[in-house]
């Protein structure tokens, strides 16, 4: 059962930067800040509720870049036309998140923020080259994936800033995004991801170690599925074991490599 | 008169659809009398271990608490419960046996209150060494779950049930060993060694399962004036009856349970659970008291025996079984409760609906410090024919027979004793076999693996059914029964069958159930037994209120009851017009006013005589794919046959079927309660997984034989568990085809399949 709380409802970013801190945390959709306040991991003694806040919701084009409000849903980006036109793959893992609940509640900043070590979005904004940008009553700044996620439930946010939006570069990689998915959550995730402007090869994999992982390289024939698999270190959870993690690694590195050489793209 | 046949036999919708879609039926969880307490229990933290001290004064100083009661404060009450071995704590006394086993109970204003209460009681253990699986509990000089001896309650009845003596250990006086259980006939050791082939499957692992009925126990007890009512989430009212009464001992008819719409069981919720700590709560303070779990506490309430499963069986040249050889050890976790009686099925239900001229089956139930074990749909038989019929497919594939031939040669004929004894089997196998081959053959492409399963289970538990009609004045109809509707469909099952013998439409009968204070004695809801012997007991009560009309015009129209006949919805004199129930009834009381009650009843005698009541068969295949890079399986093709006599509902026998065949497939392939240390690891909806959508066959037949062969109205029998008993046996061996190794154990989960079929170890190494 929920513990004892209060929830403040800002209508601007500024007063809602100036709520935010250790014991006053950022909610948005829930999906998993209730889970662990039910589990009583985390006890704030008060939220702030952000879905207010129409800045935070907008998806716009800004230069060479897709702006996606860190309030926007996995259900309204995967269903945004300009999302589908500049980035269509993101627009397909979006519509393959959790399940129907998630995508419809769960925003993209809140899975971010939360930095579940199997969330989809993380390993495929990775291979995208995503930028997030953390803002607070001081300051503002910009971090990659990699910056920004430092291991399971663990970021480099501090407790005073909020992630305001994710830039993905556009036109964005295209490419493919599997995962083998046997419970609730996917065992491992693999996207493979090319440019038209001849950018390197790009190869995520998510969802099977602490952090998602980056390869790059000039050509797909340089990837070694092999040693890829091998070169990570899988969590062992109830939907497997370091040796099969080890195994569907290797097996979705050549799928989704075969599938992009191949001509194939989602989304 | 079948063609005559109006109200049964036809599809019908269940008459709780829209209450039950729209949010508007009425469930334990929605019933509060006025002035109700909340009440949280405090839970073990240990598997085993000592209780040495309880503190509840910083508890009881906490606002809103009302109290807070522990074993010590239960001295003046029977403590225990339990209707086979009365070894079940109301709270754990002395020491705690499992992880989450009830220490406490805080009763307070509000829910909020009783959980920040039961944070603060603070409970001091010595802990104690603890037997968490079945071989550490059988080990030599294991440490004792249980100390003291129960005596088993003396009731004929379950030893009726049980084909062979089921023995009480020595409830745990000098080991862990519950139960045991032997089954024999023939010269098994001169069969085997005159075989012609003897193919074994050792230690077959059943899992733990958990029953996720999407409600978990919740009750509410009011306690006053030497009486207690009680409204639960019980399958059975009228045993949970029996053991509050015992408890409080109080005379049967002050204590009332009552049962509104339940949110699934599947024998989950038979016999008492948590209704004794509701009970007490309101019995300390005076209040009507409310408990509602959640279903982390609910799996730790109760989960299925897990089982480990030796078989041997010997064939001669031609296939023909001559001699089958069964060890069983159930895990039945800290408390007896019904795993004695699922003890003595899995070893009446493991050896199939074949001819087995030789037989030893021998079956131990064990206690552990885990969560306790008891009925849950099948009861026995998936865990009895996992091994069972696993090892028929493995001789199959030895004897170059393929999985339907091998049965055709060995499964029993109609009317052919399955256990010795008993009434032999009211089903055509053959037939049903015939079906299914056909249904699977017709679909099966050229890489197609497929398993089939078949099972008989001696159902219907043990045969006391009553049941009450009262033909009301205007025409309308109320059945009464104890069975409980838990989703089932036994309400609309009841009213068609009213209908019928009455001759008045459908939407005239009204159905109330399970209310011990107001309706009338159902044993259990169990066993697939309420269409059968329920609808039985209300046939009879039918004939009652008809003859009972026939004496009452009779004595209107001053006519011999010879003169009168009993037609659909009333009575005919000669050729006049037919005059309604309705009208008889008022001209006999002399005003729109009165009305006629028919009583029904069902023992161990006629029809009913001979156990069990019937036999309930499942029929199942499948046809599977095996993903070769992942090991993930995918099921091509579900067919199962209902052979269920006379299907009442259709439309409620094939969606039972269907339900209990994706239950099975859960068990088959992803359903698994793990114990890391003391606890669970995986005791909530996310990580125990249970079947989605997407596994469901891509291709479903659903087929039902109907031949009239029950002992129910109509010819029917009990449905509803069938299919789910031979489904993980039906899956294994289909994988087993696919990937040309036997498994040992479900559920296949993608990693299982892929060790096995790479021949890696079970786990990592590291």
């Amino acid at each position: 059962m929920l513990g004892t709380f209060t929830v403040s409802r800002p209508t601007e970013l500024g007063q809602a930067l100036d709520l935010i801190g250790e014991e006053s945390l950022a909610y948005w959709g829930g999906t998993e800040l209730f889970l662990a306040m039910k589990m009583q991991l985390l006890m704030p003694g008060n939220l702030v509720d952000l879905k207010g806040i129409p800045q935070l919701r907008e998806i716009r084009m800004s230069g060479d870049e897709l702006v996606i409000g860190a309030g926007t849903t996995h259900d309204e980006i995967a269903t945004d036309p300009g999302v589908r036109g500049a980035a269509g793959l993101l627009s397909s893992v979006t519509s393959r998140v959790g399940n129907s609940r998630v995508r419809a509640q769960g925003t993209i900043g809140g899975n971010l923020c939360f930095a579940e070590p199997r969330s989809d979005l993380a390993t495929v904004l990775l291979a995208l080259d995503a930028m997030v940008q953390l803002q607070s009553s001081s300051g503002e700044r910009r971090l990659s994936i990699t910056e920004f996620l430092l291991g399971p439930y663990w970021t480099a946010r501090e407790p005073e800033e909020l992630l305001v939006a994710v830039c993905v570069p556009i036109p964005a990689a295209t490419g493919v995004y599997l995962k083998f998915q046997f419970t609730e959550r996917p065992s491992v995730a693999v996207t493979a991801v090319v440019s038209d402007g001849g950018q390197p090869c790009r190869l995520a994999i998510g969802a099977v170690a602490d952090v998602p992982a980056l390869h790059t390289a000039e050509s797909w024939d340089e990837f070694d599925a092999a040693s890829i698999a091998a070169g990570i270190e899988p969590v062992p959870d109830l939907t497997g074991s370091v040796t099969y993690k080890r195994h569907l690694t290797e097996v979705l590195v050549k799928k989704a490599i075969a599938a992009v050489r191949a001509g194939e793209r989602d989304g | 008169m079948s063609d005559q046949r109006t109200q049964v036999g036809v599809p019908v919708l269940r008459r709780d659809l829209y209450a039950k879609v729209t949010g508007a039926a009425t469930y334990t969880v929605d019933v509060s009398p006025p002035g109700t307490l909340h009440a949280k229990v405090v839970r073990s933290s240990h598997a085993h271990a000592r209780i040495t001290r309880i503190e509840r004064d910083a508890a009881l100083a906490t606002p809103g608490v009302v109290g807070i009661v522990v074993a010590e404060d239960l001295k003046d009450l029977f403590p225990r419960f339990g209707h086979i071995v009365p070894d079940h704590c109301i709270l754990a006394i002395g020491k705690v046996r499992y992880y989450g086993e009830p220490v406490a109970l805080v009763v307070a204003e509000s829910l909020f209150a009783a959980e920040d209460a039961a944070a603060a009681v603070e409970v001091h253990y010595e802990e104690l060494d603890a037997v968490m699986t079945a071989g550490d509990a059988l080990a030599d000089g294991a440490p004792l779950v249980h100390e003291e001896f129960y005596r088993a309650a003396t009731d004929e009845s379950f030893a009726a049930m049980a084909a062979a003596p089921t023995e009480d250990g020595d409830g745990g006086a000098r080991d862990n060993v519950a139960h045991t259980v032997e089954l024999e006939w023939g010269d098994v050791d001169a069969a085997f060694a005159d075989a012609h082939l003897v193919v074994e499957n050792e230690r077959v692992h059943y899992p733990m399962l958990y029953a996720y009925a999407m409600e978990p126990y919740n009750a509410v007890a009011d306690f006053r004036d030497g009486r207690l009512h009680v409204t639960s989430t019980a399958q059975h009212p009228f045993m949970v009856r029996t053991d509050l009464a015992r408890i409080f001992d109080l005379p049967l008819s002050r204590v009332r349970v009552e049962v509104p719409y339940l949110g699934g069981g599947y024998g989950s919720k038979s016999y008492t659970k948590v209704e004794p700590l509701a009970a007490i709560g309101s019995w300390a303070t005076g209040r009507p008291v409310k408990l509602v779990l959640d279903v982390e506490e609910s799996i730790y309430t109760t989960r299925a025996d897990s089982a480990d499963v030796t078989v041997r069986s010997a064939f001669d040249a031609e296939g023909r079984i001559i001699a089958r050889e069964f060890d069983v050890v159930l895990d039945s976790g800290a408390y007896a409760d019904n795993s004695p009686l699922v003890l003595a099925k899995t070893v009446n239900r493991c050896f199939g609906p074949y001819r087995v001229p030789n037989l030893r089956a021998r079956g131990r139930s064990v206690y552990t410090n885990t969560s306790p074990a008891s009925s849950y749909r099948g009861f026995g038989a998936p865990q009895g024919s996992l091994p069972g019929e696993l090892n028929i497919e493995k001789a199959a594939a030895e004897l170059g027979l393929d999985s339907f031939e091998i049965r055709r040669r060995n499964l029993v004929r109609p009317g052919e004793e399955i256990l010795r004894g008993k009434r032999g089997i009211d089903a055509d196998l053959l037939g049903d076999l015939e079906m299914l081959a056909n249904s699977l053959q017709s679909h099966a492409r050229e890489d197609s693996a497929i398993g089939i399963g078949f099972t008989a289970s001696d159902a219907g538990a043990f045969p006391v059914s009553t049941a009450q009609i009262r033909l009301q004045v205007d025409g309308s109809v109320l059945v009464l029964s104890g069975s409980t509707e838990m989703g089932q469909g036994s309400e609309s099952a009841l009213a068609q069958i009213a209908a019928e013998e009455l001759g008045v439409p459908l939407d005239a009968v009204s159905v109330a159930q399970s209310d011990t204070g107001t309706g009338p004695y159902e044993r259990t809801t169990g066993a697939s037994r309420t269409t059968t012997l329920a609808g039985l007991a209300l046939q009879r009560a039918c004939t009652e209120a008809k003859q009972k009309v026939v004496a009452m015009a009779a004595e209107v129209f001053g006519l011999p009851e010879a003169d009168i006949a009993s037609v659909p919805g009333g009575v005919q004199v000669a050729d006049r017009p037919r005059v309604p129930f309705g009208e008889v009834i008022s001209r006999w009381f002399g005003a729109a006013a009165g009305e006629v009650t028919g009583v029904g009843l069902v023992r161990r005698e006629g029809v009913t005589q001979k156990m069990p009541p019937f036999w309930e068969v499942g029929v199942v295949g499948v046809d599977v794919e095996v993903d070769p890079d992942t090991g993930a399986v995918k099921v091509r093709q579900l067919a199962t046959v209902a052979d269920v006599g006379f299907a009442i509902n259709p439309r409620a026998v094939e969606g039972q079927d269907l339900g209990a065949a994706t239950q099975g497939l859960g068990g088959a392939l992803f359903e698994e309660l793990i114990y890391d240390g003391p606890q669970l690891v995986n005791p909530n909806m996310v990580e125990y997984r249970v079947p989605r959508m997407q596994d469901l066959a891509e291709r479903i037949d659903t087929m039902i034989a109907e031949r009239g062969d029950g002992v129910g109205p109509y010819g029917a029998k009990g449905a509803g568990e069938g299919t789910l008993n031979p489904m993980a046996a039906a899956v294994a061996g289909a994988v087993a085809k696919a990937i040309g190794r036997w498994p040992t154990r479900v559920p296949l989960t993608p990693e299982r399949v892929w060790r096995l079929m790479n021949d890696l170890p079970e786990e990592d190494g590291e």
